[in-house]
């Protein structure tokens, strides 16, 4: 079941077009990445299904619910773009009007608090913060009343390695919990590492929508492969030689003394190893990848930054 | 609606401003009157012409109300500065976006505006009761409710402002821009009807119309209109001069404004990104 769809949606800036016919659906209890270089339209469009941002054509509708609008908002827990807060207020003042938006009770504030590591901190007024805390701030506010739906907009943004990686943590355990969570990054490897689900989005423009495993097996026609396989031996130049008899082989690159071989799926390590075994060669590496994200991305939307 | 103005009241009763801003008022509408007083009195004491026209106090009842109205008026910038601090914070913190995230609509997030716009009105129009009742009761006088329509007339005045405020607060969603333009504003309004008064006056002289004087039928004058000096009645020059026997027609324009104003913020509201 589609939690989200989004049905070609289309925003203007004045000439610039933020996002051009941008269509999908986030599928029930799934990590949704929306990926893109800085300025791609993410955070347009999550501020469209927010409403806080009127599209200039196209529609979405929020599943499984037959509240209006923005009763429906109240069940799910955003973070758009930045933390917004009262800077005059404490972080439990500020927790608590969001809570009362929300129409929800205030016993989870301290919850949520102890959540991000804030408690001890409860009573500081909010520009005391740092940007790391003021994040964390404005991500407990979003596990407030413990929503089914979660949207992130660049969660781990201002966050510290440690934080980078309790914030992965939490999205992950979320995740596990049933929960859906929509989340906007410009990071691959946030991406990677913890979505289930992945847009590509370049310039307004959806590039591609799909599983993340699915996404980076999927064969790419110039290229051919979609394996990497890394080797090397005593004798790398003998190798190179062999290997023109393995079909499925279908580059050859030598990078620091190994080799990298773009493959078809055909070839597998037990093949590649028993291959070079019966031609007198033995291996001292054998490593095989997976296509990363990266690689895909970069073919996706191209090597040029957009900026 | 009560519980979107509790929220509400979460957000200002911690502000710094709204406590200095508040207390300034009460304190001015105070002090202001006081000086006035001292002023008159003094007046009077010694010039006996002014004893001849005037019968009595301009603080005693019926006069207090229209005479603390009056004066209490000019302090009026400060509920609308507050308006327009508090709705230009939201903007420059972005809470207006994040209450909207959180489940307020669009309309709601104005009109627990609207309604604070209101009850500040409403609040200090009650300092201005409180302290002419106090001034009233102080010289002596007899009470009386005759000229409480003053009272009224300031409460539309305290709207306006407020109005002017909060719509400006709107457009520009800058809190330094915002103050600027609410102060230019005002200005210019003042400019705008004295330039006007120019003309009418050239008119009345060229060819004897009367146009009055068309200034007063500005957002801010139309209000302001209604609210005369307590000294005109023995000064006798302004009344003559700018003629206030519009009161109706000068109503009915300061009440079209606030539709105005509330349609415009509605609009600007639903329509716009935040």
């Amino acid at each position: 079941m589609a939690i989200l769809s989004i049905d070609n949606l289309t925003k203007n800036y004045k000439s610039v077009k933020a996002l051009d016919k941008v269509s999908f659906s986030v599928p029930s209890k799934t990590v949704f990445g929306i990926l893109g270089p800085n300025g791609s339209g993410k955070t347009t469009l999550l501020g469209i299904v927010m409403d806080v941002i009127n599209p200039s054509a196209g529609t979405y509708t929020w599943e499984g619910s037959h509240e209006s609008a923005h009763d429906r908002r109240k069940k799910i827990g955003t973070l758009l773009e930045t933390p917004n807060f009262y800077h005059y207020l404490s972080a439990e003042k500020n927790l608590m009007i969001a809570a009362r938006i929300k129409g929800r009770g205030e016993a989870d504030i301290a919850k949520v608090l102890k959540m991000v590591n804030l408690y001890e901190r409860k009573d500081s007024r909010f520009n005391t913060f740092s940007l790391g805390m003021k994040q964390r701030l404005a991500i407990a506010s979003a596990l407030l009343g413990d929503p089914d739906i979660l949207v992130f907009d660049e969660p781990t943004n201002g966050l510290d390695p440690a934080g980078i990686a309790e914030i992965r943590e939490l999205i992950k355990e979320l995740f596990k919990s049933g929960k859906t969570i929509i989340m906007a990054s410009h990071i691959l490897d946030e991406v990677e590492k913890v979505c289930t689900h992945v847009a590509i989005i370049q310039k307004g423009v959806l590039k591609t929508v799909g599983p993340v495993a699915e996404l980076m097996d999927t064969p790419e026609v110039d290229t051919g492969g979609s394996l990497l396989i890394e080797i090397s031996a005593t004798d790398n130049n003998g190798l190179k030689n062999a290997l023109k008899q393995l079909a499925g082989v279908e580059t050859v690159t030598e990078v620091e003394n190994t080799l990298q071989l773009v493959c078809t799926e055909k070839i597998t390590g037990e093949i590649l190893n028993r291959f070079c075994f019966d031609n007198g060669i033995v291996l001292n590496k054998l490593n095989v990848k997976r296509k990363s994200l990266e690689t895909r991305f970069l073919e996706i939307t191209g090597k040029q930054s957009d900026k | 609606m009560i519980k979107l103005l509790k929220i509400e009241w979460l957000k200002i009763k911690n502000y710094t401003g709204f406590i200095l801003l508040t207390s300034f008022f009460a304190v001015g509408v105070f002090a202001t009157n006081y000086i006035a007083y001292l002023f008159i009195k003094n007046v009077m004491n010694k010039v006996e012409v002014s004893k001849l026209l005037l019968s009595g106090s301009p603080f005693d009842f019926d006069s207090v109300w229209k005479t603390v109205s009056y004066y209490s008026s000019f302090l009026l910038m400060l509920p609308a500065l507050l308006i327009v601090i508090l709705i230009s914070n939201e903007f420059n913190y972005k809470t207006h976006r994040q209450n909207i995230i959180d489940g307020w609509s669009r309309f709601e997030f104005l009109k627990v505006k609207l309604a604070t716009a209101l009850i500040f009105a409403l609040g200090s129009t009650l300092v201005v009761i409180i302290t002419a009742l106090i001034f009233g009761l102080s010289t002596g006088s007899a009470f009386s409710f005759n000229g409480f329509e003053n009272i009224a007339y300031f409460l539309l005045k305290a709207v306006t402002y407020n109005m002017v405020g909060l719509l400006i607060a709107l457009l520009t969603k800058k809190s330094g821009v915002a103050i600027a333009l609410f102060f230019i504003y005002t200005i210019f309004e003042n400019g705008v009807s004295m330039l006007l008064f120019f003309l009418a006056v050239k008119v009345k002289n060229d060819s004897g119309t009367d146009l009055s004087n068309l200034g007063n039928y500005l957002p801010m004058n139309a209000s302001d209109g209604l609210l005369s000096s307590p000294l005109d009645q023995f000064s006798g020059i302004t009344k003559s001069i700018i003629p206030y026997n519009n009161n109706m027609l000068v109503l009915t324009f300061a009440l079209c404004y606030l539709i105005i104003f509330y349609l415009w913020s509605k609009r600007k509201m639903i329509k716009t990104d935040l």
